[in-house]
């Protein structure tokens, strides 16, 4: 059984349209950065999520990387994706992105005929492209901002409005409610599961660079999933910077050199 | 009066048209300096055929030649620069050089040896933003901004955009939130830097 299966999609809307309205009522503590006020908490997931990956999730994903072939992975990770279709074509539709919605149904034809049931991605190879696209991100061209930054247990860094999102998104897929009503609930489970250790898989080296590199791993990950998220809302384009504010500065403090 | 009019419209086209070329000019001057000095980084970042030491050396030749290192060291230290003394400054400034060339050839690393085009470019505010693409086989392109400013008749990098996380304002988060819990004393800052210079030598 699937805890959320008892649920009705009303209800879940109506507590989004709730969380929306909190988010947009916190401030953030400095501009451009996302608000953090449960960061005590956050830290301590933070650092036990990390423990599960060190122990678990990333021994297994390594193991799945080096014994799994590459065109495998690659076929696993397109049959998952093609499955996703229908929640990237409601969020397209709801940012009123026709265009998009285009290339969402034609990618899904395309790819799971002449893709084999999705396991290839002869769309992308055509000049139609995968764009990621959840409820989160269609929040956000609203103008509905992250509110406050949360680390959920095992999945990681997410806002208010992600995981909102999130749980929106849930109710956006046939899947759920076919695995719901036939009493399949690890369907969904196993499928979130793998699409995680594939994900991971993917990003070993560059995780551990970066812890490696920062001097705190813990706002690192959540500058760069603030920034990620925001690049996604706006569907690409380089951020805007800070104002630098030089007027205190003497003469001095403008010339100052690095070699000084 | 009346004969002046046109001669006057005359003037300002000419002058419009002439900042119009002037600036597509100073635009493909950039996008001709993140193409020579982008794919330089690149190469100079191919793993297999030196030491990590010899690649840092050679990054941070690059580095002082094609990045305006103290508008990058005070862009990261946010607001937390007023408070910092003259002397801290001078610390911050030594050490953040170490930083920033740890952390862009850890994360530049991966792309070693691929090929950058440049796509495009667009005027932002007081800078230009070059749009590349870092090409790889059988992969899709990875998307790499440059912001450079124009300072001093020389052009100089100020972030690099890679995917649209800005390595710039990733340190000024990571900056921040290491001097917050220092309780707002850049010393804190200083400290986490010195023990990270320490252990990369």
């Amino acid at each position: 059984m699937n805890p959320l299966s008892k649920v009705s999609p009303r209800a879940v809307l109506a507590s989004a349209a709730l969380f929306v309205v909190a988010a947009c009522a916190t401030p953030g503590n400095e501009p451009g950065q996302i608000a953090d006020p449960l960061e005590p908490v956050n830290r301590y997931i933070f650092a036990a999520n990390l423990a599960v990956d060190t122990t678990v999730i990333e021994p297994v994903a390594t193991l799945y990387r080096d014994f799994v072939p590459d065109p495998a992975r690659d076929s696993v990770r397109n049959f998952l994706r093609n499955l996703e279709s229908p929640v990237i074509l409601a969020n397209d539709v709801l940012q009123h992105d026709l265009d998009a919605a285009g290339v969402t149904t034609k990618r899904f034809f395309i790819n799971t005929t002449l893709g084999v049931l999705g396991l290839f991605d002869p769309a992308t190879d055509m000049g139609l492209p995968r764009r990621d696209e959840d409820f989160g991100q269609t929040l956000g061209t609203y103008g509905v901002g992250p509110g406050i930054y949360l680390v959920l247990p095992i999945l990681g860094p997410s806002s208010l409005r992600d995981a909102a999102g999130n749980v929106v998104d849930y109710y956006f897929d046939p899947l759920n409610y076919y695995a719901d009503n036939t009493d399949r609930g690890h369907l969904t489970v196993l499928r979130a599961g793998i699409r995680g250790i594939d994900a991971r898989a993917r990003t070993i080296e560059t995780l551990d660079e970066i812890e490696r590199t920062s001097i705190d791993f813990y706002a690192t990950i959540r500058s760069l999933y603030h920034q990620r998220r925001q690049s996604d809302i706006r569907n690409g384009s380089a951020p805007s910077l800070p104002k630098l504010d030089l007027t205190g500065d003497t003469e001095e403090d403008r010339t100052a050199s690095l070699e000084d | 009066m009346m004969r002046l009019r046109p001669f006057l419209l005359a003037l300002v086209l000419a002058a419009a048209f002439s900042i119009n070329a002037v600036a597509q000019q100073a635009q493909a001057d950039t996008e001709k300096f993140i193409a020579s000095l982008g794919d330089r980084a690149l190469q100079v970042l191919v793993v297999d055929s030196q030491s990590e030491a010899e690649r840092e050396d050679a990054f941070r030749g690059l580095l002082s030649e094609g990045f305006d290192l103290r508008l990058i060291s005070r862009y990261a230290l946010g607001r937390y620069w007023r408070r910092a003394t003259k002397e801290q400054r001078a610390e911050y400034a030594k050490l953040f050089e170490d930083f920033i060339v740890e952390t862009y050839v850890a994360r530049l690393s991966e792309y070693s040896g691929e090929t950058l085009k440049v796509v495009g470019s667009r005027p932002d505010d007081q800078d230009t933003i070059v749009h590349s693409e870092i090409v790889r086989d059988g992969r899709p392109p990875i998307r790499v901004d440059w912001r450079v400013r124009n300072g001093d008749e020389q052009l100089k990098i100020i972030d690099v955009v890679v995917e649209g996380v800005s390595m710039l304002l990733t340190q000024r988060d990571e900056f921040a939130s290491v001097i917050q819990s220092a309780g707002g004393n850049v010393e804190g800052l200083l400290a986490r830097l010195r023990e990270k210079s320490g252990d990369g030598e």
